[in-house]
């Protein structure tokens, strides 16, 4: 039986896929798409479009490597439960072990790719982003997304209709090479240039528009990285930060508690907090997020004043 | 406290929605919230409340309560 409603082709598609090389994960995906309404619906099923597209023949192995990638955060999740923080603490570790390992990064943002369905809370976040941040950006705007990974963001960045160029930077070579394939899968890689680039040590440059979701909790200096961001952007400009809360990874520094410890470092780079989403993960309410410790998506849109 | 009564109140907290009865049949397709993620956090409190530590490949092995009860009552007599 499909577990979305059968106007939902590709989501269904995609789901069955999942649920080929992944069976155990059928009663998480009940559950995510249980609740869910016609609206989000309708969005799962552009985002399994976009997919399919940035997939091509290789759909398969998207899916067994979301299947790893879960492996991996179980693995993860029992160090972070049993210790209350992140196996890794340096950032030349996560550079050595993840950002510089060429295979591990591929299939890590292969399963990252599919976790933007599967995973309710990073689905919301990039809904938020396409209805909430993009369109309130000055039309003819200039964007950057710094570590841009499977290149969902990018590339919903690139096809709104009141930008003019945007750009991608990454630390990681294999990283921005899945950037690349994707934004050329979905047509939007005309003019999107991709540099190699790690935050600390960036460029100079101005833009109206910036993207930093899911790097944060990557650095040893968050608060720092988010201060050069800051002098990335132009007076007026807007930035786009999401960073999940009690959520270990292989490549996970800092540890957020509350959706609101990402909310004040923000502010506290000199930024002027505009709107906020906190999304809880499948099958639990904000309230039990946060009771039951849960891993929570905290997205900011942020003003640098004029 | 027998050890299916320590394992209750844990449960009791970990999957708050879940009012049903918990006994030895019970598995994790019976409890919404008892996904592999929420398994994991089980064990890390059932290591804690019973001052036991599992091997990797038991964190996994419980199919219901009643191989979770014999597992840990397993690791007490162990540890003696
Ligand atoms: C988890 S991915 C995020 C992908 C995507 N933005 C998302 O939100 O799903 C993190 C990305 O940040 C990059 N990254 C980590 N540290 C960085 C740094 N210091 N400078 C630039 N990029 C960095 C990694 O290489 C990786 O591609």
């Amino acid at each position: 039986m499909s577990l979305a409603p059968a106007q939902f082709a590709q989501l269904n598609r995609l789901i069955d896929l999942q649920l080929e090389v992944f069976p155990e994960h059928r009663g998480f995906l009940t559950k995510r798409f249980a609740d869910s309404d016609a609206a989000h619906l309708d969005f799962c099923e552009q985002l399994s479009g976009n997919v399919f597209k940035i997939a091509g023949s290789d759909i398969r192995r998207i899916v067994e490597d979301y299947r790893w990638l879960s492996d991996m955060v179980l693995e993860e999740e029992l160090f972070f439960r049993r210790e209350g923080r992140y196996r890794l603490s340096k950032f030349s570790d996560a550079l050595e072990q993840v950002y510089a390992n060429t295979p591990f990064m591929a299939k890590y943002m292969n399963g990252l790719l599919a976790s933007q369905l599967w995973w309710r809370n990073h689905t919301e976040v990039l809904r938020y982003f396409r209805d909430g941040f993009l369109p309130g950006n000055r039309q003819g705007f200039t964007h950057l997304e710094v570590g841009p990974g499977h290149g969902l963001f990018l590339g919903l960045a690139a096809a709104a209709p009141n930008g003019a160029s945007a750009e991608g930077w990454d630390i990681s070579a294999a990283s921005l090479e899945n950037t690349r394939a994707a934004l050329s899968a979905m047509g939007a890689s005309a003019g999107i240039a991709l540099k190699e680039v790690n935050i600390f040590t960036a460029p100079e440059g101005q833009f109206d528009s910036i993207t930093f979701s899911e790097v944060l909790e990557h650095l040893e200096e968050p608060l720092a990285a988010l201060k050069i961001l800051r002098g990335l952007l132009k007076p007026g400009g807007r930035i786009f930060v999401n960073a999940p809360v009690n959520s270990p990874a292989p490549d996970h520094l800092y540890l957020f508690r509350t959706p609101e410890e990402v909310r004040d470092m923000v502010a506290a780079a000199g930024f002027e907090i505009v709107d906020t989403l906190y999304a809880p993960p499948s099958g639990a309410g904000l309230d039990k997020a946060r009771r039951q410790e849960l891993s929570i998506s905290a997205a900011v849109i942020a003003k640098k004043s004029s | 406290m027998s050890t299916i009564d320590k394992v209750t109140d844990i449960m009791r907290d970990l999957f708050e929605d879940y009012s049903g009865p918990i006994t030895p049949a019970i598995a994790a397709k019976d409890v919404p919230d008892w996904d592999s993620l929420a398994h994991v956090k089980l064990m890390v409190q059932v290591e804690r409340a019973f001052g036991i530590r599992f091997e990797a490949r038991e964190v996994s092995q419980p199919q219901n309560v009643g191989e979770l009860v014999a597992l840990i009552d397993q690791k007490l007599a162990a540890k003696g």
